[in-house]
């Protein structure tokens, strides 16, 4: 988000200001950073809702130390005998109201405060010249990096591999038996199957739908397309345990028997992807000139003719991308799954955390490594058999 | 070639008409009116360009006539067909209108090769292979760019872009073509080698078209007929001579050409030749003729800075005395700009015999050139 609103910036309103005898902080602070303010504020509320919103660290990180944050109390009413169904809504119900205004403001923000940035005319973003703090800035952004991603899964490897979970090598006794137990278990062989099976099914039918959304909202003349935006964009304010939660008190209820079957999941994953997809094939539907696709008309094409020869084709590398995203955010989903999830319909994240709560940090390090790994070779696979058609486009 | 000057009136009932548009209106949601009741006509094989500033309702003219823009009322026909009827709720899409176009950001598929982006509109017309083989190659030859038919869309340079897109608009045969800025992102060179190639192609494929342009120069230059437009309204229409030579009011004198503006007031009706006197600022007596009705309202005459002569005190039907204050050395052309009584004159001369600034000069110029503007 911020990284956008710094390309869509003239360098020339920059260099303007060093011309005139500004240094370089005092044309960050004065011209750089007004400019983006937009944009940064905007990405501020949407972290600050993501994160209202979070479960997954917080279950982990959190419960052994006694720290509740409002997801986990939500988990926690529901998953407690007897469950307090009523109680887990009004905490779900309010989580969602302060969702709702934070997300507010953030449209508020991005599409009141882009002034002047965005002009009509040509231009290349500069990067700025750091001398040497570059090397500095870039040392920290590694070690940013090493802390956030690396030591993680470093030790997530580390610990699959033992039969009892230390950091201190010297006691450790190396084992493959964790991966054995991991893929010996009917049940947890079982949910990594349903969950490729819904990442796929998920994936391909959401690409297409949103990308035909996303041409609706952005291209067509239909009346009430705004309001398909907004129905769009509107489960990023909805915290998915919430929404799990919403959907399984809505289906236990509703004959039709969906519930405890993957299609409940399926919706459930679709509507709450929905915003993820939409952005990113939005991003590639804006930048497709439209006289392309009026040209097609012009030439006598039908609507259903252009689609299919222009503007598709022209989407593909937005369609694939939003294809892997939702793939990889699929396999991943925890929080609506958690309730969602029936003993016939077991998907691998949830499976992740009860095998945390339940059995040894080993096996579920094993667990959650095959659970990356297979999204990993998923996207790759992917990449490399599309890799001509993007090529070729970008 | 039509004889532009007599379709100068532009309504809607001309029975030779390739294309009549009739009071049409676009507006936009917020009541802006972009297009505000245009009327004009396009005979056959006529090339008729409508110039303007930006936001002055061209380009959605053009549109409109395209069936990319909804208009809100008045009417357009093409080929005697009513693709759009205000009255007559009749509205038929861009796909079913059967004109061509090309756009100003050429539109060239990139997904695409030559040949494709060539062939698209004949197989939306279902023609067999050796059919959309034939039409394409006469197409890229009259472009000259059949070598290039296998190249990727995405591998051409601007102005080959443009040669696709224009071959890939008169591939189908279509009998209207509308152009839309087409030569705008070319540089000035390929611009002016566009031109010329554009308007011998119109001349020979008996196109009609109609283009849209805000650069003066270019109208002038490959149009049978301007329509000169302004804030979503016709300002005039007459052939690129007529334009130049009689403007009827003063956004046409400033924004066609270069022309002084001198103000005063008519004195009396015009003669049998269409001779009237012209009272300047200053005192000063001018013959100038009218391009419209001499009400007596009007108070300003415009003469072009080429009509100008400037001397000593040459014959001539109007003369201005006056000081040389400033002269810029243009290259093709001198520019000078002189103090008179009447205000500031440009006057634009072949840069030879150079007159020093300081030197008292008499400027003359004929009657004819001198044209009253409507009030």
């Amino acid at each position: 988000m911020i990284s956008a609103s710094m390309k869509s910036m003239d360098p020339a309103l920059e260099e303007s200001a060093r011309v005139m005898g500004a240094s370089k902080l005092r044309t960050t602070l004065t011209v750089t950073l007004p400019l983006v303010l937009p944009g940064v504020l905007g990405a501020t509320l949407f972290v600050f809702a993501e994160m209202l919103g979070s479960f997954a660290a917080a279950l982990v990180l959190g419960i052994p130390g006694r720290i509740y944050v409002i997801t986990t109390s939500i988990w926690s009413t529901v998953e407690a005998f007897p469950p307090n169904y009523g109680k887990a809504a009004a905490m779900g119900l309010s989580l969602f109201l302060i969702m709702v205004i934070m997300l507010t403001g953030y449209r508020y923000v991005v599409t009141r405060g882009s002034y002047a940035t965005i002009t009509g005319k040509a231009f290349r973003p500069r990067p700025m010249d750091m001398g040497r703090m570059a090397w500095v800035l870039y040392s920290l952004c590694l070690l940013y990096i090493v802390l956030a991603v690396v030591l993680p899964v470093a030790s997530l490897l580390l610990t699959s591999f033992q039969t009892f979970a230390t950091v201190i090598l010297s006691q450790a006794k190396f084992t493959f038996a964790n991966y054995e137990e991991a893929f010996a278990l009917a049940p947890v062989r079982q949910a990594l199957f349903n969950s490729i099976v819904l990442g796929i099914g998920v994936a391909t039918v959401g690409a297409i739908v949103m990308a035909l959304l996303v041409w609706i909202i952005y291209r067509s003349t239909m009346r009430g397309r705004g309001w398909v935006e907004y129905l769009a964009m509107f489960p990023s304010s909805v915290p998915r345990l919430v929404f799990g939660l919403g959907l399984l008190w809505a289906w236990i209820n509703m004959p039709g028997g969906l519930y405890g079957t993957l299609w409940l999941l399926g919706i459930a994953y679709f509507t709450v992807l929905l915003p993820l997809g939409v952005r990113t094939i939005a991003g590639v539907v804006l930048q497709i000139d439209k006289s392309l696709e009026e040209c097609a008309r012009v030439c006598g094409a039908s609507w259903g003719y252009q689609m299919r020869t222009v503007t598709l084709p022209l989407l593909k590398p937005g369609i694939i991308a939003a294809w892997m995203l939702l793939f990889a955010a699929s396999v991943r989903e925890v929080g609506a799954s958690l309730l969602l999830m029936g003993p016939h319909s077991k998907v691998i994240g949830p499976s992740i955390v009860s095998t945390w709560a339940n059995s040894g940090t080993q096996l579920t390090a094993a667990m959650a490594l095959i659970q990356t790994f297979v999204v990993m070779l998923a996207l790759i696979i992917l990449f490399r058999v599309t890799r001509g058609t993007t090529r070729e486009l970008s | 070639m039509i004889d532009g000057g007599k379709g100068a009136g532009g309504s809607g009932g001309n029975g030779n008409a390739r294309i009549a548009v009739d009071k049409l209106v676009v507006s936009y949601a917020g009541n802006v009116v972009a297009v505000n009741g245009v009327s004009f006509t396009v005979g056959k094989a006529e090339h008729v360009t409508l110039l303007g500033p930006s936001g002055c309702g061209k380009t959605t003219t053009l549109r409109a006539i395209a069936g990319l823009e909804q208009p809100t009322g008045g009417s357009i026909h093409v080929d005697g067909r009513t693709m759009y009827s205000a009255a007559e709720r009749v509205n038929i899409a861009a796909e079913g209108r059967g004109v061509s176009m090309v756009f100003q950001s050429y539109a060239v598929w990139p997904h695409m090769t030559v040949f494709d982006n060539v062939a698209y509109g004949l197989r939306v017309r279902k023609q067999n292979a050796t059919q959309i083989k034939e039409n394409v190659d006469r197409a890229l030859g009259l472009v000259q760019m059949r070598h290039l038919a296998d190249r990727a869309a995405s591998k051409l340079s601007g102005g080959q872009q443009q040669r696709v897109a224009l071959a890939r608009a008169i591939a189908f045969s279509p009998t209207v073509v509308l152009f839309d800025e087409p030569l705008s992102n070319l540089d000035a060179k390929l611009r002016a080698e566009m031109r010329v190639e554009l308007r011998e192609l119109q001349r020979r494929l008996e196109i009609t078209s109609v283009y849209v342009t805000h650069d003066q120069e270019e109208a002038l230059a490959i149009s049978d007929r301007v329509i000169v437009m302004n804030v979503g309204v016709i300002e005039q229409i007459g052939t690129p001579e007529e334009i130049y030579n009689r403007p009827r009011n003063r956004f046409v004198a400033d924004f066609v050409g270069s022309a002084n503006l001198i103000k005063g007031r008519v004195l009396g009706a015009p003669d049998g030749h269409g001779i009237m006197t012209f009272e300047a600022a200053g005192g000063i007596m001018l013959k100038a003729v009218a391009a419209g009705n001499v009400t007596g309202t009007q108070t300003e005459v415009a003469v072009r800075t080429a009509y100008m002569d400037i001397g000593a005190g040459n014959a001539g039907d109007n003369q201005l005395p006056g000081v040389v204050r400033r002269r810029m050395f243009h290259g093709d052309f001198v520019q000078y700009v002189v103090d008179c009584a009447s205000g500031q004159m440009i006057v634009r001369r072949p840069p030879t015999n150079l007159i020093a600034e300081g030197t008292n000069v008499v400027l003359s110029f004929p009657a004819e050139f001198c044209v009253l503007l409507e009030a």
